[in-house]
């Protein structure tokens, strides 16, 4: 359903990800994995039509179930996003407007993708939240961002992004802020988007931990190309790549390598 | 036995912080916690963020003081040490942080970040400034030239080098350690926990670890303890964490880790409620309301710290009646 075919991006003149392709499928979870300054949310933003100034696709085309996303405006954008393509950052919080009640944003959000009245989709928004597993929703429809665990405020943005139950999921870092009992909460729900609504994920993460329980199918960037790729079994257990061993290999595993 | 022949460095005792809150209220961030730190071995302090490991550890360094509690360091009860005796015990314990950048001055060179504990306390004269430096730099695995750089133009775990050099220019006895590797890239973040084990077989320095994954702490701690809402509630050896810890948090937190080693075809365990605010820390066990073998008892009295086994305590109501 996405494809990427020879991507090259560039910051400025810059080419930052080079020769990057990758197709997923319906209901498939990809990861993308590597260490900081790789390219990860580089290649995860240009596929959302979300680059930071300056930062273009100069090489390949990007399909979103056969058409090129590099063409589309930002009508068109605003359209896709939310109901068919989602996505969640490290801190949802952060991207909420901090002097507005949680509610608020949850209404106007939805009130940007389809006719609603105000009080139904504050009922809406309630809905999504339980559905998320957050207790007594009113209440936290009522909060600011900030009187919210960082825990909650990632499940307020996925509650939010999963309301039209969208086709494709992008996720940057989306536990990285989180303590390990939330991270394991979140990645439990994502999980559950994909079994209950086949819903594709592609998601970044620089813990392979993560990445290895998440993901059928994982790809190692480095410095801006793809270092190494395959399923899970061929990763974790079988891949020769000197970087990708080196990477698993500084994994602390409990019961494994003791430094002292 | 991890302790057998180690001698005890540090000794905390019932050790409580309040910090006053708004609406009058009061926020518990220690709640009566004892510890022990042996000679040349490290503490693993683990727990989620707000449990209170940096509240605690920050006694150590006299950056705080307690609300109640003693802590003995060479004779000394460092929460009364005041004025020069304060500063010159600061020499023996020197704390390494998160995130070296903010700790720097960004307009300092290398050379002068490094050496300035050294200066502060006239151990150096200017000219031999260069000659140490690099000598420091040198023993966390840096060039010598490093020391014309500014914070800058490093990498993060170069940085995080770069802090431990300082650190450790004075010698201290011991060296703390709050989350010094939690923001760098896994590879760079063994290469710095290979270099700090290192100094510690060298120079038998102890650690005071800080660090919210627990498989990390359990593979380089000689003894873990872990925290919630301000409380201890389990201290075992770090080599026993995995096949023995028996707190029902500890066990929470070990199976919520993703490990690359994990059976994938289970489901990975969580605690879905939210941990209670720091402010309101119920009457009795404080993981009460999240614990799956939550009894009568737990919900009125809270449970204490209690020997269960050879170097492990745990404070849980299921394990008054040890065998020992
Ligand atoms: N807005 C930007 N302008 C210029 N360079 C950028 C910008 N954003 C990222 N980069 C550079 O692109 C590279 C890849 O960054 P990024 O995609 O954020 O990596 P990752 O997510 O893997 O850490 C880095 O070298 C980074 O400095
Ligand atoms: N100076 C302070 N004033 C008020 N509250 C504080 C202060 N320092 C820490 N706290 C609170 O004490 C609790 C423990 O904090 P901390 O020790 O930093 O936790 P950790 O290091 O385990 O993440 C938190 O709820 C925090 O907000
Ligand atoms: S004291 Fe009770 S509530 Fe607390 S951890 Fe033990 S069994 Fe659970
Ligand atoms: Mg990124
Ligand atoms: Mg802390």
């Amino acid at each position: 359903m996405l494809k990427f075919n020879n991507v090259t991006i560039s910051y400025g003149n810059n080419p930052t990800v080079k020769d990057f392709s990758l197709h997923v499928e319906q209901g498939q979870v990809v990861s993308l994995v590597g260490e900081s300054g790789s390219g990860k949310t580089t290649v995860i933003r240009a596929a959302l039509g979300l680059l930071p100034g300056g930062g273009k696709v100069t090489d390949g085309d990007i399909l979103y179930n056969g058409k090129s996303v590099l063409t589309l405006s930002d009508a068109q954008w605003r359209k896709m996003r939310g109901t068919e393509i989602s996505m969640i950052f490290q801190d949802s919080g952060a991207m909420m407007n901090p002097t507005k009640k949680v509610g608020d944003v949850f209404v106007e959000y939805l009130q940007t993708h389809e006719k609603i009245s105000k009080k139904d989709a504050w009922n809406k928004g309630i809905m999504m939240l339980e559905k998320m597993r957050l207790p007594s929703g009113d209440n936290i429809m009522r909060s600011y961002p900030f009187q919210l665990s960082g825990g909650m405020r990632q499940r307020v943005g996925i509650a939010m992004g999963m309301t039209y139950s969208p086709k494709l999921l992008l996720a940057d870092e989306p536990t990285s802020a989180l303590d390990v009992t939330t991270q394991a909460q979140i990645v439990r729900q994502m999980m559950a988007l994909r079994d209950v609504y086949g819903t594709s994920i592609i998601v970044v993460t620089h813990n392979l931990g993560v990445a290895a329980y998440m993901s059928d199918y994982i790809v190692v960037m480095k410095h801006g190309v793809i270092e190494d790729q395959g399923d899970r079994d061929h990763i974790l257990h079988h891949s020769e790549n000197e970087y990708t061993r080196k990477l698993l290999e500084a994994v602390p595993s409990l019961g494994g390598e003791r430094y002292v | 036995m991890f302790n057998e022949n180690a001698e005890v460095i540090l000794e905390a005792n019932h050790i409580t912080r309040k910090f006053p809150a708004a609406g009058g209220k009061t926020l518990l961030a220690n709640n009566d916690i004892s510890l022990k730190l042996y000679k040349g071995k490290t503490l693993g302090l683990v727990g989620e963020s707000g449990c209170g490991k940096s509240t605690f550890m920050r006694f150590l360094v006299m950056l705080d003081k307690p609300t109640e509690g003693e802590i003995l360091f060479q004779g000394k009860d460092l929460t009364k040490l005041k004025g020069e005796e304060l500063r010159q015990f600061r020499r023996h314990i020197q704390m390494v942080f998160q995130d070296p950048a903010n700790s720097f001055n960004p307009k300092l060179r290398i050379r002068d970040i490094v050496c300035e504990p050294l200066m502060n306390f006239g151990l150096i004269t200017k000219e031999e400034k260069d000659a140490k430096c690099r000598e420091l730099l040198e023993m966390v695995e840096l060039p010598g030239d490093f020391a014309d750089r500014y914070p800058h133009n490093m990498s993060g775990g170069q940085r995080q080098r770069v802090a431990i050099a300082r650190a450790l220019a004075l010698h201290p006895e011991i060296l703390i350690l709050d989350e010094a590797t939690s923001a760098l890239d896994v590879s760079v973040q063994k290469t710095v926990i290979d270099l700090v084990t290192k100094l510690q077989r060298e120079k038998g320095i102890t650690i005071g670890f800080i660090c919210h994954d627990i498989a990390l702490v359990a593979s380089c701690a000689h003894q873990v303890a872990v925290m919630y809402l301000g409380n201890l509630v389990e201290v075992l050896p770090g080599d026993e964490l995995h096949t023995r810890a028996v707190h029902p948090y500890t066990k929470a937190l070990m199976g919520s880790i993703f490990d690359i080693n994990m059976d994938f075809s289970k489901p990975i365990e969580s605690i879905d409620s939210e941990a209670p605010s720091p402010l309101d820390v119920p009457a009795g066990c404080p993981f009460a309301n999240r614990c799956d073998s939550c009894m009568e008892i737990c919900k009125t009295e809270r449970p204490v710290m209690t020997d269960y086994a050879p170097d492990h305590q745990v404070a849980c109501h299921l394990f008054k009646n040890s065998s020992l």
